[in-house]
């Protein structure tokens, strides 16, 4: 998994409480801040960082927010920068003259926190939206020619991310897939897939798919929006008949929250460290083939030591008992409470053990990903 | 005041909202010392520029009492008068006093 860097917000203000309220608040969703309580100081981290994005103060001694957006805005390194004005001055012409130097959007004093967070991702999608649309990703992706090798993270590789997991392939070319998302620090990203069919077009849209997740999983989007936007590239290039189901759990340590995001997947099972193990059902759309599906979504607060788990439906079905994944997930239950005391990492090896014992082959392909909070 | 209350309208937990009152005290505490300052040097600019920054600080946090004081009080400077500004920093530093976090456990 490689290391993303996170996007990068410039906060200006001469106020010191500000600015710490800014970096509190944006800090614990993904993103980098960098502080200054003047304007020189904020045009040199300006040069030196290239940030993203700036919130700027327009009410400061010696130079205030339009003498800085005047300099930001003559210098060809910085003057692509959008810069968001915080400002307790309501007067329709001094905003005007904001706009006219080139600011992208005003935040009125006092702010809201969340009013200050939604209005960085607004503003950071528009300019990813300038730089690259949907369909420039899908041109991309039908010029790879070679799946990628080693595309499967290891939890050795990703001690951050916290998660055990179990893959099998019955064939080579298999259609269970998973992936672990390093979106910040504390936010990360884990998707279980199964696509439909195992042949060399799985193999191709498997790298697809990983490539998409790198591309939109990111702080600036919800779960949700990451993958409508994956679903909606995958529309236009998935092979004729071709689909995938699959589960994105979206986990935040800092606030301790989790979103489920379900694409037409088995239910992830959650194992709270005080509790008995539950099934969180939702019900949604499969992956490439509607252009307005709708997926489940669902948001838990969580706290450390729960467990999740997340699987394909090899390891709850079974054509030869007849078991679907909707009745066999239920069954399966009891079975998470025998691996509680197992370390995460070692956990789904052991579900499976459990499960299937040592002479048993699987009838599909496995996949199991367990995560700790 | 209920600081779980207002740092959950703020979307922050309890400690990073006392973290910041903490650096609001500080701050206004400083902020004050120029509107003295001001007052001594009968400078009102300086008085408003202080009062601006404490109102905006204190609307932040949802200190209302204390954003409309500091916007009262810039408003006044922005004209030009001092008048009364004596009492208002006294009820200004009592109000900031009585935020001490540590007197809420």
């Amino acid at each position: 998994m490689e290391q993303k860097q996170p996007y990068t917000v410039l906060a200006v203000d001469d106020n010191r409480l500000n600015l710490k309220l800014i970096e509190k608040s944006l800090s614990k969703e993904g993103y980098k801040i960098f502080c200054a309580d003047n304007g020189p100081d904020a045009r040199a981290i300006a040069l030196k960082e290239k940030p993203d994005l700036i919130l700027l103060d327009i009410e400061m001694p010696g130079e205030s927010g339009f003498d800085v957006i005047r300099k930001l805005k003559d210098n060809a390194e910085t003057n692509a920068i959008p810069v968001l004005f915080l400002t307790g001055v309501s007067e329709v012409d001094s905003k005007l003259k904001g706009f006219d130097l080139g600011a992208v959007d005003y935040i009125t004093k006092p702010f809201h926190p969340l009013e200050v967070l939604a209005r960085v991702r607004i503003h950071l999608k528009l300019s990813i939206a300038t730089n690259s649309l949907i369909t420039g990703q899908a041109n991309k992706l039908r010029q790879l020619t070679e799946a990628q090798v080693s595309m499967l993270p290891t939890p050795a590789d990703n001690p951050d991310a916290k998660f055990g997991v179990y893959y099998k392939a019955l064939e080579e070319a298999g259609g269970d897939f998973y992936d672990i998302l390093n979106i910040s620090e504390n936010i990360k990203g884990y998707f279980v897939a199964d696509f439909s069919g195992h042949d060399i077009k799985t193999s191709y849209m498997t790298a697809s798919v990983k490539a998409l997740l790198a591309q939109n999983c990111t702080p600036v989007y919800s779960p949700i929006e990451s993958i409508k936007m994956i679903n909606d590239v995958l529309v236009e290039i998935m092979p004729g008949g071709k689909y995938l189901t699959a589960c994105y759990m979206h986990i935040n340590r800092t606030t301790h929250k989790l979103t489920i995001i379900n694409a037409g997947h088995p239910p992830v099972v959650c194992l709270p460290v005080k509790g008995e193990p539950f099934l969180i059902k939702t019900e949604g759309d499969i992956l490439g083939m509607f252009k307005d599906a709708h997926f489940g979504v669902q948001s838990l607060t969580v706290s450390s030591g729960d467990r999740f788990f997340a699987y394909s439906d090899g390891l709850v079905e079974s054509a030869e008992k007849k078991i679907t994944w909707a009745s066999g997930a239920d069954s399966l239950l009891p079975v998470y409470r025998e691996v509680a005391g197992v370390p995460y990492e070692q956990a789904p090896e052991a579900l499976i053990h459990y499960l299937f014992g040592k002479g048993t082959l699987p009838e599909d392909d496995i996949v199991v990903l367990c995560v700790e909070v | 005041m209920d600081f779980n209350d207002l740092a959950s309208r703020l979307g922050v937990d309890e400690e990073d909202f006392k973290e910041l009152v903490e650096l609001f005290v500080t701050t206004t505490f400083s902020d004050i010392g120029k509107i003295k300052k001001g007052i001594s040097d009968n400078n009102p600019a300086d008085a408003a520029a202080a009062s601006h920054s404490i109102k905006g600080a204190a609307g932040n946090l949802g200190f209302d009492e204390i954003f409309s004081l500091a916007r009262d009080m810039e408003m006044q400077a922005k004209k030009g008068s001092l008048d009364g500004f004596n009492s208002y920093i006294k009820d200004l530093e009592n109000k900031v006093s009585a935020l001490n976090p540590s007197m809420r456990g």
